[in-house]
């Protein structure tokens, strides 16, 4: 699976999940409709987002989706269009939630982050764990072993919904 | 292997090992709330014949905007309210309402030694009972709520040593705001914080309480501290009293993967004047000279300035990190016979706050001082509902996140202990009670 595109670059650390999606648009029972308030809650955001239309790929800074554990904030990133965010740290929530809505978290170290600041299309093989950026040579990266199959593939809650045999035999044995 | 309160909790929750250094974990409680909930409980509906793993597992409640502010927001009360009375989930409504990381607690469902989840990031909180509480996305706890576990890396312990105690005008939202300051706004990320030591040890639930529901400000999966008589007094007296519980604790020579030494002896009233909850100073000091231009910007402030004296609009005192009853006993003791010069809302973290507050009194003591006393909701600590702030406006709070737009677009929050918010409010600037003291009370 090759996720590629045009790249919208925030560098700053710790944008939080109340920038990324504030929590006055968290009213609704599905995850329809977050997309078109990305980044409503960051200073300059809705203008960095009209400056890069199109933008696939995003690279920001240390500690990136901090805060609440709003799921919001990934389904925001995927309802405009974002496949990827690359950076040198993330939060651990929003890793997770990254992981389940088929969104790449590439860490890269914060030198590489800082020149892919600058790149403007880049693309990212997710099985082979490279990316490639304004077709540069490949820079690797890892992803978690386990969690690459629910972007390859979905299937978060089907692959838990087929341990609960396996689970209910260990609580039985609790 | 000698291990910490932590190890002792995970290994007895792992059902599994998974690949690339996961685990399946095990899940003895869910709390869910309106805001995060529908959307898995709908999921499960569809996709899942509507099975829960169990149904006795979870506790679902209305708390961030409650009641409703509108239809959206009620059609997210009402898929909650319909799923957990068809699944037989206990469910507290308008009017059995708090916050959950206060009502859950205070009716005496956390016991040492569980594993919480919540799609909630604060509730670290009760990690105050020695429970491993985490907070998670919609999605995994879609995948606890139908098959009773989650899927997590084991994150490494850090133990967070606080020594000595807390001097008598410093609390325990000061030493949460000390921690952080202490590991910075991401110091505890991949970690499990263990609070440990005598200045732990001192602290009543509520403190603890107070201390474990600011480690994700850290960055840290959670905090944890171990059940102790005080623990064990203060379950003894909730609701539901549990009785089959064991109190788990580190071995003597348990190993961590870091270790940080706090002095609580040391610790001063605090005030933060950034926007992470990590960009705080002593409240009588000044704002740091090399701190972050982008903060400064946004909260409207110079380096060098007297945080004491910055002019504020709105007060608060609410939020799960500080709307207990002994944070309302220690605010009212500051309004008492004083007046507040600018607005001010005081909400209880739970209806059960709210009555025993009443009982107490203290409603009147915040309404004499011209404050709104309300009704229990997370409110104005996330800007979704009431007492929301316009651009530019600046409000001390004693809620947990001082993120820009936080509290309303453009607003700008200041976090502090329920008597700093009390003392600044009655004097309209950030102020702690010594000021008040210093200076003669407005009529
Ligand atoms: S009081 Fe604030 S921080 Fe706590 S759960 Fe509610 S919205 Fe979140």
């Amino acid at each position: 699976m090759i996720v590629a595109g045009s790249v919208l670059a925030i560098p700053r650390a710790n944008i939080d999940t109340d920038q990324i999606i504030p929590a006055r648009f968290l009213t609704r029972i599905d995850a329809a409709g977050m997309g078109e308030h990305l980044f409503d809650g960051m200073p300059g955001g809705p203008e960095l987002l009209a400056a890069n239309p199109g933008a696939a790929i995003l690279v920001t800074g240390e500690n990136f989706g901090c805060g609440s554990s709003r799921e919001h904030a990934a389904w925001a990133l995927k309802g405009r269009g974002i496949e990827a965010v690359i950076a040198p740290s993330f939060a651990r929530i929003f890793l997770e939630n990254a992981y389940t809505n088929a969104i790449v978290p590439v860490v890269v170290p914060p030198a590489t982050a800082e020149a892919l600041v600058h790149a403007r299309h880049i693309a990212i093989d997710v099985e082979q764990e490279t990316l490639r950026a304004d077709g540069g040579d490949p820079i690797a990266f890892e992803l978690d072993a386990l969690r690459k199959r629910f972007i390859l593939g979905g299937g978060y809650l089907a692959y838990l919904a087929a341990k609960v045999p396996a689970i209910r035999a260990w609580e039985a044995a609790r | 292997m000698p291990r910490s309160l932590f190890d002792k909790i995970w290994d007895a929750h792992v059902v599994e090992e998974l690949p690339g250094g996961n685990a399946l974990v095990f899940v003895d409680l869910i709390v869910a709330h309106e805001i995060t909930t529908p959307p898995g409980a709908l999921t499960i509906e569809s996709d899942f014949g509507d099975a829960l793993y169990d149904p006795r597992r979870i506790v679902a409640l209305l708390d961030h905007v409650a009641p409703a502010k509108d239809s959206a927001t009620a059609l997210q009360a009402q898929t909650v309210r319909t799923w957990a009375k068809r699944q037989g989930v206990t469910f507290h409504d308008i009017g059995d309402n708090g916050i959950c990381h206060v009502i859950v607690p205070e009716r005496g469902n956390v016991t040492p030694g569980m594993t919480v989840c919540c799609g909630d990031s604060h509730t670290c909180t009760l990690g105050a009972f020695g429970a491993f509480a985490l907070g998670i996305g919609t999605t995994a706890q879609t995948g606890a709520m139908l098959a009773g576990c989650l899927i997590l890396q084991r994150p490494k312990v850090m133990r967070v040593e606080i020594t000595g105690e807390l001097a008598p005008d410093a609390t325990a939202k000061d030493l949460a705001l000390t921690v952080i300051a202490n590991l910075t706004f991401r110091g505890g990320t991949g970690f499990v914080l263990e609070y440990t030591g005598s200045g732990v040890r001192a602290l009543t639930m509520e403190q603890r309480m107070t201390l474990c529901n600011m480690a994700i400000e850290t960055g840290a999966t959670t905090g944890i501290i171990a059940a102790d008589a005080t623990t064990a007094a203060y379950l003894a007296a909730t609701p539901l009293a549990p009785q089959h519980w064991v109190p788990e604790r580190a071995d003597d020579d348990a190993r961590y993967d870091a270790t940080v030494t706090i002095d609580a002896s040391a610790v001063r009233p605090r005030i933060s004047w950034g926007t992470n909850p990590g960009e705080s100073a002593p409240a009588n000091g000044i704002v740091p000279l090399d701190a972050p231009a982008a903060s400064l910007e946004y909260m409207g402030l110079v380096p060098g300035q007297r945080i004491d004296g910055i002019a504020i609009d709105q007060a608060f005192i609410g939020s799960c990190t500080n709307a207990r009853i002994s944070d309302l006993r220690a605010a009212a003791e500051v309004f008492r016979g004083r007046r507040v010069s600018v607005p001010t809302i005081v909400t209880p973290g739970s209806q059960a706050v709210r009555r025993q507050a009443e009982r107490e009194g203290l409603h009147d003591i915040f309404q004499d001082a011209g404050a709104l006393w309300t009704h229990s909701s997370c409110g104005p600590c996330l800007g979704m509902s009431m007492g929301v702030l316009a651009p530019g406006m600046r409000c001390v709070s004693s809620s947990n996140r001082n993120f820009p737009g936080r509290m309303g677009d453009g607003g700008r929050v200041h976090l502090a202990a329920p008597v700093v918010v009390a003392a600044s409010a009655i004097l309209g600037r950030l102020a702690t009670p010594a000021d008040l003291a210093a200076e003669a009370v407005p009529a």
